[in-house]
Protein backbone atom coordinates (compact mmCIF):
# COMPACT_ATOMS: atom_id res chain seq x y z
CA UNK A 1 0.00 0.00 0.00
CA UNK A 2 2.54 2.60 0.99
CA UNK A 3 4.64 1.69 -2.27
CA UNK A 4 1.76 2.29 -4.24
CA UNK A 5 1.00 5.59 -2.11
CA UNK A 6 4.39 6.77 -2.95
CA UNK A 7 3.88 5.91 -6.79
CA UNK A 8 1.18 7.54 -6.83
CA UNK A 9 2.19 10.42 -5.30
CA UNK A 10 5.47 10.85 -7.86
CA UNK A 11 3.39 10.45 -10.58
CA UNK A 12 0.77 13.23 -9.66
CA UNK A 13 3.74 15.55 -9.01
CA UNK A 14 4.99 14.92 -12.50
CA UNK A 15 1.34 15.55 -14.18
CA UNK A 16 0.98 18.23 -12.01
CA UNK A 17 4.31 19.96 -12.98
CA UNK A 18 3.37 18.47 -16.73
CA UNK A 19 -0.22 20.91 -16.36
CA UNK A 20 1.74 23.53 -15.32
CA UNK A 21 4.21 23.40 -18.30
CA UNK A 22 1.06 23.42 -20.71
CA UNK A 23 0.13 26.59 -18.96
CA UNK A 24 3.26 28.61 -19.26
CA UNK A 25 3.57 28.49 -16.06
CA UNK A 26 7.36 30.45 -14.99
CA UNK A 27 9.78 27.55 -14.10
CA UNK A 28 9.96 28.73 -10.46
CA UNK A 29 6.59 27.93 -9.64
CA UNK A 30 6.53 23.90 -10.73
CA UNK A 31 7.47 22.72 -7.20
CA UNK A 32 4.54 24.33 -5.84
CA UNK A 33 2.26 23.14 -8.87
CA UNK A 34 3.74 19.31 -8.12
CA UNK A 35 3.31 19.72 -4.28
CA UNK A 36 -0.54 20.49 -4.28
CA UNK A 37 -1.18 17.70 -7.43
CA UNK A 38 0.39 15.37 -5.31
CA UNK A 39 -1.11 16.29 -1.75
CA UNK A 40 -4.15 16.98 -3.17
CA UNK A 41 -4.17 13.26 -5.11
CA UNK A 42 -3.24 11.14 -2.20
CA UNK A 43 -5.85 12.57 0.41
CA UNK A 44 -7.76 11.39 -2.45
CA UNK A 45 -6.85 8.09 -2.93
CA UNK A 46 -6.54 7.57 0.60
CA UNK A 47 -9.97 8.30 0.90
CA UNK A 48 -11.10 6.74 -2.45
CA UNK A 49 -8.98 3.88 -1.92
CA UNK A 50 -8.39 2.53 1.53
CA UNK A 51 -11.37 3.92 3.49
CA UNK A 52 -13.81 3.42 1.04
CA UNK A 53 -16.01 6.34 0.55
CA UNK A 54 -17.55 7.57 -2.25
CA UNK A 55 -15.30 9.32 -5.43
CA UNK A 56 -17.09 12.73 -4.98
CA UNK A 57 -16.70 12.91 -1.11
CA UNK A 58 -13.01 11.77 -1.62
CA UNK A 59 -12.90 14.33 -4.71
CA UNK A 60 -14.22 16.83 -2.43
CA UNK A 61 -11.67 16.24 0.37
CA UNK A 62 -8.85 16.58 -2.27
CA UNK A 63 -10.13 19.42 -3.33
CA UNK A 64 -10.16 21.44 -0.18
CA UNK A 65 -6.61 20.53 0.63
CA UNK A 66 -5.44 21.42 -3.07
CA UNK A 67 -7.35 25.22 -2.67
CA UNK A 68 -5.79 25.42 1.21
CA UNK A 69 -2.34 24.47 0.19
CA UNK A 70 -2.49 26.77 -2.97
CA UNK A 71 -4.28 29.52 -0.81
CA UNK A 72 -1.00 29.54 1.23
CA UNK A 73 1.55 28.89 -1.27
CA UNK A 74 -0.08 32.07 -2.71
CA UNK A 75 0.35 34.52 -0.17
CA UNK A 76 4.00 32.80 0.20
CA UNK A 77 5.01 33.46 -3.42
CA UNK A 78 2.95 36.85 -4.17
CA UNK A 79 1.21 35.38 -7.22
CA UNK A 80 -2.31 34.63 -8.41
CA UNK A 81 -3.88 31.45 -7.12
CA UNK A 82 -4.29 30.05 -10.71
CA UNK A 83 -1.15 28.68 -10.94
CA UNK A 84 -1.65 25.88 -8.10
CA UNK A 85 -5.29 25.81 -8.48
CA UNK A 86 -5.78 24.11 -12.02
CA UNK A 87 -2.20 21.57 -12.06
CA UNK A 88 -3.79 20.49 -8.33
CA UNK A 89 -7.00 19.72 -9.38
CA UNK A 90 -6.93 18.63 -12.94
CA UNK A 91 -6.08 14.86 -11.41
CA UNK A 92 -9.62 14.99 -10.16
CA UNK A 93 -11.40 16.89 -12.86
CA UNK A 94 -13.66 13.38 -14.37
CA UNK A 95 -11.85 13.04 -17.45
CA UNK A 96 -11.82 9.27 -16.92
CA UNK A 97 -15.67 9.80 -16.01
CA UNK A 98 -16.52 11.07 -19.56
CA UNK A 99 -14.75 8.70 -21.21
CA UNK A 100 -16.35 5.34 -19.47
CA UNK A 101 -19.64 7.19 -20.29
CA UNK A 102 -19.40 7.25 -24.02
CA UNK A 103 -17.70 4.00 -23.62
CA UNK A 104 -21.03 2.56 -22.59
CA UNK A 105 -23.00 4.31 -24.74
CA UNK A 106 -21.77 3.21 -27.43
CA UNK A 107 -21.80 -0.20 -25.92
CA UNK A 108 -25.84 0.41 -25.65
CA UNK A 109 -24.72 -0.06 -21.79
CA UNK A 110 -27.37 2.89 -20.97
CA UNK A 111 -27.62 1.90 -17.45
CA UNK A 112 -23.43 1.89 -16.99
CA UNK A 113 -23.52 5.18 -19.06
CA UNK A 114 -26.28 7.07 -16.80
CA UNK A 115 -24.49 5.71 -13.59
CA UNK A 116 -21.20 6.75 -14.51
CA UNK A 117 -22.22 9.95 -16.62
CA UNK A 118 -23.58 10.90 -12.54
CA UNK A 119 -20.71 9.76 -10.72
CA UNK A 120 -18.61 12.18 -12.63
CA UNK A 121 -21.60 14.56 -12.31
CA UNK A 122 -21.27 13.99 -8.52
CA UNK A 123 -17.17 14.59 -8.46
CA UNK A 124 -17.54 17.66 -10.64
CA UNK A 125 -19.93 18.94 -7.46
CA UNK A 126 -17.74 18.07 -4.95
CA UNK A 127 -14.79 19.78 -6.69
CA UNK A 128 -16.96 22.61 -7.25
CA UNK A 129 -18.12 22.75 -3.63
CA UNK A 130 -14.38 22.32 -2.23
CA UNK A 131 -13.37 25.31 -4.35
CA UNK A 132 -16.39 27.73 -3.00
CA UNK A 133 -15.95 26.72 0.52
CA UNK A 134 -12.40 27.68 0.93
CA UNK A 135 -11.96 30.64 -1.15
CA UNK A 136 -15.03 32.11 0.52
CA UNK A 137 -12.52 32.19 3.84
CA UNK A 138 -11.00 35.61 4.45
CA UNK A 139 -7.98 37.07 2.92
CA UNK A 140 -6.28 37.79 5.77
CA UNK A 141 -6.61 34.26 7.50
CA UNK A 142 -3.66 33.36 5.21
CA UNK A 143 -1.33 36.31 5.80
CA UNK A 144 1.24 35.67 8.29
CA UNK A 145 1.00 38.90 10.27
CA UNK A 146 -2.89 37.71 10.91
CA UNK A 147 -1.78 34.82 13.27
CA UNK A 148 1.20 36.59 15.12
CA UNK A 149 -1.65 39.76 15.62
CA UNK A 150 -4.44 37.13 16.94
CA UNK A 151 -1.62 36.13 19.33
CA UNK A 152 -0.74 39.17 20.61
CA UNK A 153 -4.21 40.33 21.08
CA UNK A 154 -4.74 37.24 23.39
CA UNK A 155 -1.42 37.97 25.59
CA UNK A 156 -2.52 41.36 25.71
CA UNK A 157 -6.11 40.06 27.14
CA UNK A 158 -4.40 37.62 29.44
CA UNK A 159 -2.38 40.04 31.10
CA UNK A 160 -4.80 42.26 31.48
CA UNK A 161 -6.98 39.89 33.29
CA UNK B 1 4.99 49.52 2.02
CA UNK B 2 1.84 51.65 2.51
CA UNK B 3 1.19 55.12 3.31
CA UNK B 4 -2.53 55.96 4.73
CA UNK B 5 -3.58 59.46 6.09
CA UNK B 6 -4.89 59.48 10.02
CA UNK B 7 -8.04 61.19 9.95
CA UNK B 8 -8.54 61.33 13.66
CA UNK B 9 -6.62 60.95 16.89
CA UNK B 10 -3.81 62.38 15.69
CA UNK B 11 -2.74 63.83 18.95
CA UNK B 12 -1.29 60.34 20.12
CA UNK B 13 1.27 60.52 17.43
CA UNK B 14 2.45 63.95 18.68
CA UNK B 15 5.32 62.73 20.33
CA UNK B 16 6.85 61.44 16.93
CA UNK B 17 6.48 64.74 15.12
CA UNK B 18 8.07 66.55 18.40
CA UNK B 19 11.45 65.05 17.42
CA UNK B 20 11.17 67.22 14.49
CA UNK B 21 10.25 70.45 16.35
CA UNK B 22 10.11 70.42 20.00
CA UNK B 23 7.82 73.30 20.49
CA UNK B 24 5.06 71.16 21.40
CA UNK B 25 2.36 73.76 21.89
CA UNK B 26 2.91 75.25 18.65
CA UNK B 27 2.20 71.94 17.13
CA UNK B 28 -1.14 70.94 18.83
CA UNK B 29 -2.58 74.26 18.15
CA UNK B 30 -1.58 73.24 14.56
CA UNK B 31 -2.99 69.50 14.95
CA UNK B 32 -6.58 70.06 13.53
CA UNK B 33 -5.59 71.57 10.36
CA UNK B 34 -3.21 69.60 9.59
CA UNK B 35 -2.72 66.41 7.27
CA UNK B 36 -1.47 63.59 8.90
CA UNK B 37 0.36 60.63 6.89
CA UNK B 38 1.98 57.45 8.15
CA UNK B 39 3.81 55.19 6.54
CA UNK B 40 3.95 51.44 7.67
CA UNK B 41 6.06 48.71 6.81
CA UNK B 42 4.85 45.24 8.00
CA UNK B 43 2.61 47.58 10.40
CA UNK B 44 5.91 49.06 12.07
CA UNK B 45 5.75 52.96 11.44
CA UNK B 46 8.48 54.15 9.63
CA UNK B 47 8.35 57.72 8.67
CA UNK B 48 5.63 60.19 9.49
CA UNK B 49 4.70 63.30 7.71
CA UNK B 50 2.39 66.55 8.70
CA UNK B 51 1.27 68.88 5.96
CA UNK B 52 -0.71 71.57 6.16
CA UNK B 53 -2.39 73.86 3.55
CA UNK B 54 -1.70 77.69 2.78
CA UNK B 55 -3.46 80.65 1.05
CA UNK B 56 -3.38 80.40 -2.90
CA UNK B 57 -2.93 76.39 -3.36
CA UNK B 58 0.22 76.38 -1.54
CA UNK B 59 1.08 73.77 0.90
CA UNK B 60 3.72 73.08 3.36
CA UNK B 61 5.68 70.20 5.01
CA UNK B 62 5.28 71.12 8.71
CA UNK B 63 7.48 68.18 9.81
CA UNK B 64 8.36 64.97 8.33
CA UNK B 65 10.45 62.00 10.76
CA UNK B 66 11.87 58.90 10.05
CA UNK B 67 12.51 56.42 12.80
CA UNK B 68 15.65 56.67 14.09
CA UNK B 69 16.70 52.75 13.14
CA UNK B 70 14.91 53.07 9.36
CA UNK B 71 17.09 56.19 7.77
CA UNK B 72 19.08 55.48 5.15
CA UNK B 73 16.30 53.24 3.50
CA UNK B 74 14.58 55.97 1.42
CA UNK B 75 11.34 56.01 3.31
CA UNK B 76 11.50 59.54 3.80
CA UNK B 77 12.46 59.78 -0.47
CA UNK B 78 9.45 57.64 -1.17
CA UNK B 79 7.34 59.63 1.23
CA UNK B 80 8.03 63.30 -0.22
CA UNK B 81 7.58 61.67 -3.26
CA UNK B 82 4.23 60.41 -2.22
CA UNK B 83 3.45 64.09 -0.66
CA UNK B 84 3.86 66.09 -4.32
CA UNK B 85 1.53 63.62 -5.68
CA UNK B 86 -1.37 63.42 -3.59
CA UNK B 87 -1.36 67.00 -3.49
CA UNK B 88 -0.48 67.47 -7.14
CA UNK B 89 -4.60 68.41 -8.30
CA UNK B 90 -4.95 71.03 -5.39
CA UNK B 91 -1.66 72.76 -4.99
CA UNK B 92 0.78 73.83 -7.50
CA UNK B 93 3.68 74.56 -4.93
CA UNK B 94 4.83 72.37 -2.14
CA UNK B 95 6.63 74.19 0.99
CA UNK B 96 9.24 72.91 3.43
CA UNK B 97 11.03 75.23 6.26
CA UNK B 98 13.92 74.03 7.32
CA UNK B 99 17.05 74.64 10.09
CA UNK B 100 19.93 75.83 8.58
CA UNK B 101 21.13 72.02 9.15
CA UNK B 102 23.55 70.63 6.16
CA UNK B 103 21.77 67.01 6.23
CA UNK B 104 18.26 67.96 5.48
CA UNK B 105 19.32 71.11 3.14
CA UNK B 106 20.71 68.05 1.29
CA UNK B 107 17.45 65.65 1.44
CA UNK B 108 15.65 67.93 -0.35
CA UNK B 109 17.95 68.93 -2.84
CA UNK B 110 17.70 65.25 -3.41
CA UNK B 111 14.02 65.59 -3.48
CA UNK B 112 13.72 68.21 -6.44
CA UNK B 113 13.28 71.23 -4.28
CA UNK B 114 14.48 74.48 -4.67
CA UNK B 115 15.70 77.56 -2.16
CA UNK B 116 12.72 79.81 -1.95
CA UNK B 117 13.36 82.31 0.90
CA UNK B 118 14.89 82.69 4.64
CA UNK B 119 13.79 83.83 7.49
CA UNK B 120 16.83 84.98 9.43
CA UNK B 121 16.59 84.59 13.32
CA UNK B 122 13.89 82.98 13.35
CA UNK B 123 15.02 79.86 15.71
CA UNK B 124 16.86 82.92 18.22
CA UNK B 125 12.95 84.79 18.19
CA UNK B 126 10.68 81.75 18.61
CA UNK B 127 12.00 79.73 21.11
CA UNK B 128 13.39 80.46 24.43
CA UNK B 129 16.24 77.78 24.52
CA UNK B 130 18.90 77.54 21.93
CA UNK B 131 17.69 74.47 19.68
CA UNK B 132 20.53 71.91 18.11
CA UNK B 133 20.84 69.85 15.03
CA UNK B 134 24.04 67.63 14.58
CA UNK B 135 25.52 69.88 17.41
CA UNK B 136 25.13 73.03 15.52
CA UNK B 137 23.19 75.53 16.90
CA UNK B 138 19.89 76.66 14.33
CA UNK B 139 19.31 80.93 13.77
CA UNK B 140 17.65 80.74 10.30
CA UNK B 141 15.11 79.19 9.00
CA UNK B 142 15.04 78.23 5.34
CA UNK B 143 12.68 77.56 3.14
CA UNK B 144 12.47 75.46 0.00
CA UNK B 145 9.72 74.96 -2.30
CA UNK B 146 8.70 72.40 -5.40
CA UNK B 147 6.84 72.76 -8.04
CA UNK B 148 4.15 70.00 -8.41
CA UNK B 149 3.40 68.76 -11.63
CA UNK B 150 0.17 68.97 -13.57
CA UNK B 151 -2.64 66.25 -12.81
CA UNK B 152 -1.60 63.10 -14.63
CA UNK B 153 -3.83 62.78 -17.77
CA UNK B 154 -7.31 60.61 -17.17
CA UNK B 155 -6.73 59.46 -20.35
CA UNK B 156 -3.52 57.58 -20.40
CA UNK B 157 -4.15 56.07 -16.98
CA UNK B 158 -7.43 54.23 -18.01
CA UNK B 159 -5.32 53.13 -21.09
CA UNK B 160 -2.64 51.96 -19.13
CA UNK B 161 -5.28 50.24 -16.92
CA UNK B 162 -7.19 48.74 -19.92
CA UNK B 163 -4.26 46.77 -21.80
CA UNK B 164 -3.58 45.17 -18.37
CA UNK B 165 -6.44 44.42 -18.27
CA UNK B 166 -6.89 43.05 -21.44
CA UNK B 167 -3.89 40.95 -20.87
CA UNK B 168 -5.17 39.31 -17.72
CA UNK B 169 -8.45 38.77 -19.65
CA UNK B 170 -6.62 37.07 -22.73
CA UNK B 171 -4.17 34.88 -20.98
CA UNK B 172 -6.53 33.32 -18.63
CA UNK B 173 -7.16 35.96 -15.28
CA UNK B 174 -10.05 35.87 -13.22
CA UNK B 175 -13.13 38.50 -13.78
CA UNK B 176 -12.27 39.79 -10.45
CA UNK B 177 -8.43 39.90 -11.09
CA UNK B 178 -9.06 41.99 -13.89
CA UNK B 179 -11.16 44.38 -12.19
CA UNK B 180 -9.16 44.33 -9.60
CA UNK B 181 -5.82 45.24 -11.28
CA UNK B 182 -7.73 47.98 -13.30
CA UNK B 183 -9.30 49.76 -9.95
CA UNK B 184 -5.78 49.61 -8.37
CA UNK B 185 -3.64 51.09 -11.10
CA UNK B 186 -6.13 53.98 -11.94
CA UNK B 187 -6.29 55.03 -7.90
CA UNK B 188 -3.08 54.77 -7.80
CA UNK B 189 -2.87 57.75 -10.05
CA UNK B 190 -5.55 59.59 -8.24
CA UNK B 191 -8.72 58.94 -10.46
CA UNK B 192 -11.09 57.50 -7.93
CA UNK B 193 -14.47 56.98 -10.06
CA UNK B 194 -13.45 53.54 -11.67
CA UNK B 195 -16.66 51.64 -13.02
CA UNK B 196 -15.56 48.46 -14.71
CA UNK B 197 -17.78 45.76 -16.22
CA UNK B 198 -16.00 42.74 -17.10
CA UNK B 199 -17.43 40.09 -19.63
CA UNK B 200 -15.46 36.63 -20.26
CA UNK B 201 -14.55 38.03 -23.58
CA UNK B 202 -14.71 42.47 -23.45
CA UNK B 203 -14.31 45.06 -20.67
CA UNK B 204 -15.81 47.73 -20.26
CA UNK B 205 -14.54 50.92 -18.29
CA UNK B 206 -15.65 54.43 -17.40
CA UNK B 207 -13.77 57.00 -15.67
CA UNK B 208 -14.58 60.02 -14.23
CA UNK B 209 -11.86 62.70 -12.01
CA UNK B 210 -12.93 65.66 -10.65
CA UNK B 211 -15.30 67.95 -12.93
CA UNK B 212 -17.10 66.74 -15.68
CA UNK B 213 -14.32 65.03 -17.38
CA UNK B 214 -15.24 61.47 -18.08
CA UNK B 215 -13.86 58.96 -20.06
CA UNK B 216 -15.18 55.75 -21.57
CA UNK B 217 -13.80 53.15 -23.22
CA UNK B 218 -14.96 49.43 -24.59
CA UNK B 219 -12.47 46.88 -25.08
CA UNK B 220 -12.82 43.50 -27.64
CA UNK B 221 -10.64 40.41 -25.74
CA UNK B 222 -11.31 37.09 -27.97
CA UNK B 223 -11.06 34.05 -26.58
CA UNK B 224 -7.46 32.46 -26.68
CA UNK B 225 -4.64 30.34 -25.19
CA UNK B 226 -3.84 30.41 -21.31
CA UNK B 227 -0.34 32.07 -20.32
CA UNK B 228 -0.33 31.75 -16.26
CA UNK B 229 3.58 33.07 -16.84
CA UNK B 230 1.64 36.69 -17.78
CA UNK B 231 -0.94 36.58 -15.79
CA UNK B 232 1.91 36.54 -12.70
CA UNK B 233 3.84 39.14 -14.49
CA UNK B 234 1.17 41.45 -14.78
CA UNK B 235 -0.18 40.55 -11.26
CA UNK B 236 3.20 41.60 -9.72
CA UNK B 237 3.13 44.11 -11.98
CA UNK B 238 0.04 46.00 -10.38
CA UNK B 239 1.56 45.32 -7.17
CA UNK B 240 4.87 47.40 -7.79
CA UNK B 241 2.14 50.08 -9.29
CA UNK B 242 0.09 50.46 -6.48
CA UNK B 243 2.78 50.54 -3.89
CA UNK B 244 4.03 53.68 -5.84
CA UNK B 245 7.30 52.10 -7.31
CA UNK B 246 6.97 52.80 -10.90
CA UNK B 247 5.27 56.07 -13.05
CA UNK B 248 2.73 55.14 -15.91
CA UNK B 249 5.38 55.45 -18.08
CA UNK B 250 7.22 52.92 -16.77
CA UNK B 251 4.56 50.67 -16.47
CA UNK B 252 3.38 51.48 -19.87
CA UNK B 253 6.78 50.17 -21.18
CA UNK B 254 6.72 47.01 -18.92
CA UNK B 255 3.19 46.27 -20.33
CA UNK B 256 4.58 46.00 -23.54
CA UNK B 257 7.49 43.97 -22.76
CA UNK B 258 5.04 41.65 -21.04
CA UNK B 259 2.40 41.45 -23.70
CA UNK B 260 5.23 40.13 -26.38
CA UNK B 261 6.55 36.98 -23.99
CA UNK B 262 5.91 34.10 -25.76
CA UNK B 263 4.55 30.82 -24.43
CA UNK B 264 7.13 27.81 -23.35
CA UNK B 265 8.46 26.22 -26.46
CA UNK B 266 6.37 23.91 -28.72
CA UNK B 267 8.51 20.62 -28.30
CA UNK B 268 8.59 21.01 -24.72
CA UNK B 269 4.90 21.75 -24.78
CA UNK B 270 4.33 18.85 -26.52
CA UNK B 271 6.80 16.55 -24.04
CA UNK B 272 5.11 18.20 -21.26
CA UNK B 273 1.48 17.09 -22.70
CA UNK B 274 3.13 13.49 -22.71
CA UNK B 275 4.11 13.61 -19.26
CA UNK B 276 0.91 14.58 -18.05
CA UNK B 277 -0.98 12.10 -20.27
CA UNK B 278 1.65 8.98 -19.05
CA UNK B 279 1.15 10.30 -15.07
CA UNK B 280 -2.59 11.15 -14.72
CA UNK B 281 -3.53 7.62 -16.76
CA UNK B 282 -1.10 5.83 -14.65
CA UNK B 283 -3.28 7.65 -11.40
CA UNK B 284 -6.47 6.83 -13.44
CA UNK B 285 -6.16 3.29 -12.81
CA UNK B 286 -3.65 1.99 -15.97
CA UNK B 287 -0.77 -0.27 -15.87
CA UNK B 288 2.71 1.28 -16.33
CA UNK B 289 3.00 -0.32 -19.67
CA UNK B 290 -0.26 1.64 -21.02
CA UNK B 291 1.09 4.50 -19.31
CA UNK B 292 4.04 4.95 -21.76
CA UNK B 293 1.49 4.13 -24.67
CA UNK B 294 -0.47 7.15 -23.40
CA UNK B 295 2.55 9.15 -22.99
CA UNK B 296 3.56 9.13 -26.79
CA UNK B 297 -0.53 9.08 -27.61
CA UNK B 298 -0.54 12.40 -25.39
CA UNK B 299 2.69 14.00 -27.85
CA UNK B 300 0.97 13.39 -31.11
CA UNK B 301 -2.46 14.92 -29.74
CA UNK B 302 -0.60 17.95 -28.72
CA UNK B 303 1.03 18.24 -32.32
CA UNK B 304 -2.50 18.26 -33.46
CA UNK B 305 -3.54 20.19 -30.29
CA UNK B 306 -0.49 23.33 -30.99
CA UNK B 307 -1.53 22.95 -35.30
CA UNK B 308 -5.28 23.89 -34.39
CA UNK B 309 -4.18 26.61 -32.54
CA UNK B 310 -1.88 28.28 -34.63
CA UNK B 311 -4.78 27.73 -38.04
CA UNK B 312 -7.65 29.12 -35.59
CA UNK B 313 -9.66 26.07 -36.07
CA UNK B 314 -12.77 26.42 -34.22
CA UNK B 315 -13.48 23.88 -30.85
CA UNK B 316 -15.81 22.05 -32.12
CA UNK B 317 -13.37 20.84 -34.64
CA UNK B 318 -9.79 20.34 -32.87
CA UNK B 319 -11.47 18.92 -29.74
CA UNK B 320 -14.08 15.71 -32.18
CA UNK B 321 -10.67 15.36 -34.23
CA UNK B 322 -8.26 14.99 -31.15
CA UNK B 323 -10.90 12.34 -29.52
CA UNK B 324 -10.53 10.43 -32.76
CA UNK B 325 -6.93 10.96 -33.03
CA UNK B 326 -6.27 9.49 -29.39
CA UNK B 327 -8.91 6.51 -30.09
CA UNK B 328 -8.24 6.08 -33.04
CA UNK B 329 -3.78 5.57 -31.76
CA UNK B 330 -5.16 3.67 -28.64
CA UNK B 331 -6.85 1.01 -31.18
CA UNK B 332 -3.55 0.72 -33.90
CA UNK B 333 -1.34 0.74 -30.24
CA UNK B 334 -3.41 -2.75 -29.37
CA UNK B 335 -2.77 -4.39 -32.76
CA UNK B 336 1.16 -4.15 -32.30
CA UNK B 337 1.64 -7.35 -31.56
CA UNK B 338 5.42 -6.49 -29.19
CA UNK B 339 2.85 -3.97 -27.12
CA UNK B 340 0.71 -6.39 -25.92
CA UNK B 341 -1.18 -7.20 -23.40
CA UNK B 342 -2.61 -3.30 -23.61
CA UNK B 343 -5.85 -2.02 -23.06
CA UNK B 344 -7.79 0.64 -24.39
CA UNK B 345 -9.43 2.18 -21.26
CA UNK B 346 -6.11 3.03 -19.80
CA UNK B 347 -4.48 4.64 -22.91
CA UNK B 348 -7.91 6.66 -23.88
CA UNK B 349 -8.12 7.86 -20.20
CA UNK B 350 -4.06 8.52 -20.21
CA UNK B 351 -4.12 10.64 -23.17
CA UNK B 352 -7.88 12.37 -23.26
CA UNK B 353 -6.54 14.40 -20.15
CA UNK B 354 -4.06 17.64 -21.92
CA UNK B 355 -7.61 18.06 -23.88
CA UNK B 356 -9.81 18.34 -20.31
CA UNK B 357 -10.41 22.29 -20.02
CA UNK B 358 -9.21 21.96 -16.77
CA UNK B 359 -8.95 25.94 -16.44
CA UNK B 360 -12.02 27.50 -17.74
CA UNK B 361 -13.57 24.24 -15.54
CA UNK B 362 -11.72 25.82 -12.28
CA UNK B 363 -12.51 29.52 -13.48
CA UNK B 364 -16.19 28.89 -14.27
CA UNK B 365 -16.58 27.75 -10.60
CA UNK B 366 -14.60 30.65 -8.90
CA UNK B 367 -17.04 32.69 -10.94
CA UNK B 368 -20.00 31.56 -9.76
CA UNK B 369 -18.75 31.51 -6.29
CA UNK B 370 -17.88 35.24 -6.65
CA UNK B 371 -21.51 35.41 -7.93
CA UNK B 372 -20.28 36.21 -11.17
CA UNK B 373 -23.00 34.20 -12.55
CA UNK B 374 -23.05 35.79 -16.36
CA UNK B 375 -18.84 35.42 -16.98
CA UNK B 376 -19.15 31.68 -14.56
CA UNK B 377 -22.12 30.10 -16.73
CA UNK B 378 -20.50 31.15 -20.15
CA UNK B 379 -17.08 29.40 -19.05
CA UNK B 380 -19.12 26.59 -17.57
CA UNK B 381 -20.80 26.15 -20.78
CA UNK B 382 -17.09 26.32 -22.89
CA UNK B 383 -15.94 23.20 -20.61
CA UNK B 384 -19.46 21.41 -21.12
CA UNK B 385 -19.46 21.31 -24.68
CA UNK B 386 -15.18 20.54 -24.43
CA UNK B 387 -16.24 17.74 -23.02
CA UNK B 388 -19.03 17.14 -24.91
CA UNK B 389 -16.77 17.20 -28.20
CA UNK B 390 -14.31 14.77 -26.60
CA UNK B 391 -17.14 12.63 -26.02
CA UNK B 392 -18.03 12.71 -29.53
CA UNK B 393 -14.53 12.24 -31.13
CA UNK B 394 -13.77 9.20 -28.94
CA UNK B 395 -17.47 8.01 -29.13
CA UNK B 396 -17.27 8.53 -32.97
CA UNK B 397 -14.13 6.48 -33.55
CA UNK B 398 -15.56 3.41 -31.05
CA UNK B 399 -18.78 2.90 -32.42
CA UNK B 400 -16.84 2.85 -36.07
CA UNK B 401 -14.77 0.04 -35.02
CA UNK B 402 -17.55 -1.50 -33.19
CA UNK B 403 -19.90 -1.35 -36.41
CA UNK B 404 -16.98 -2.79 -38.40
CA UNK B 405 -16.64 -5.97 -36.60
CA UNK B 406 -13.90 -4.58 -34.14
CA UNK B 407 -14.09 -5.86 -30.72
CA UNK B 408 -14.36 -3.16 -28.16
CA UNK B 409 -13.15 -3.64 -24.75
Amino acid sequence: MIVELIANGVCAFAGAVAFAVLFSVPRHFYIGCGITGAAGWCVYLILEEYAGLSAAIASFCGTLVVVLLSRMLTVRMKCPITIFLVSGVIPMVPGAGIYYTTYYLVMNQLGMAASKGLEAVKVSFGIVLGIAIVLSIPRDVFQKGYWKQLKYHRKKKNILN
Amino acid sequence: MRIQQVKDNKIQYLDLLQFADPNEEALEKKLDTMDLFLLKEDGVIKTICAVRFRKNRKCEILSIVTMEEARGCGYGKYMVHYICEHYSDRCDELYVGIGNCRKLLGFFEKCGFSNSHILAGYFLKKYKEPVYDDGIPLTDMVYFKKRLEAEIDIKKVVDVALEAGRILLKNGGEIFRVEETMTRICNRFHIDQVDIFTLSHAIFVTAKSGEEEVYTKVKNVPLSGTHLGIVAEVNSLSRAISAGRMSLEEAQKRLKEIDKIEPIHPGVQIIGAGFASGCLGYLLGATARESVVAFFIGCILYCWVLLARRYHMSKIISNIAGGVIITGLALAAREVPWLAPVQLNGMIIGALMPLVPGMAFVNSIREIADSDFLSGTVRMIDTLLVFVYIAIGVGLTLSIYHTLGGIVG
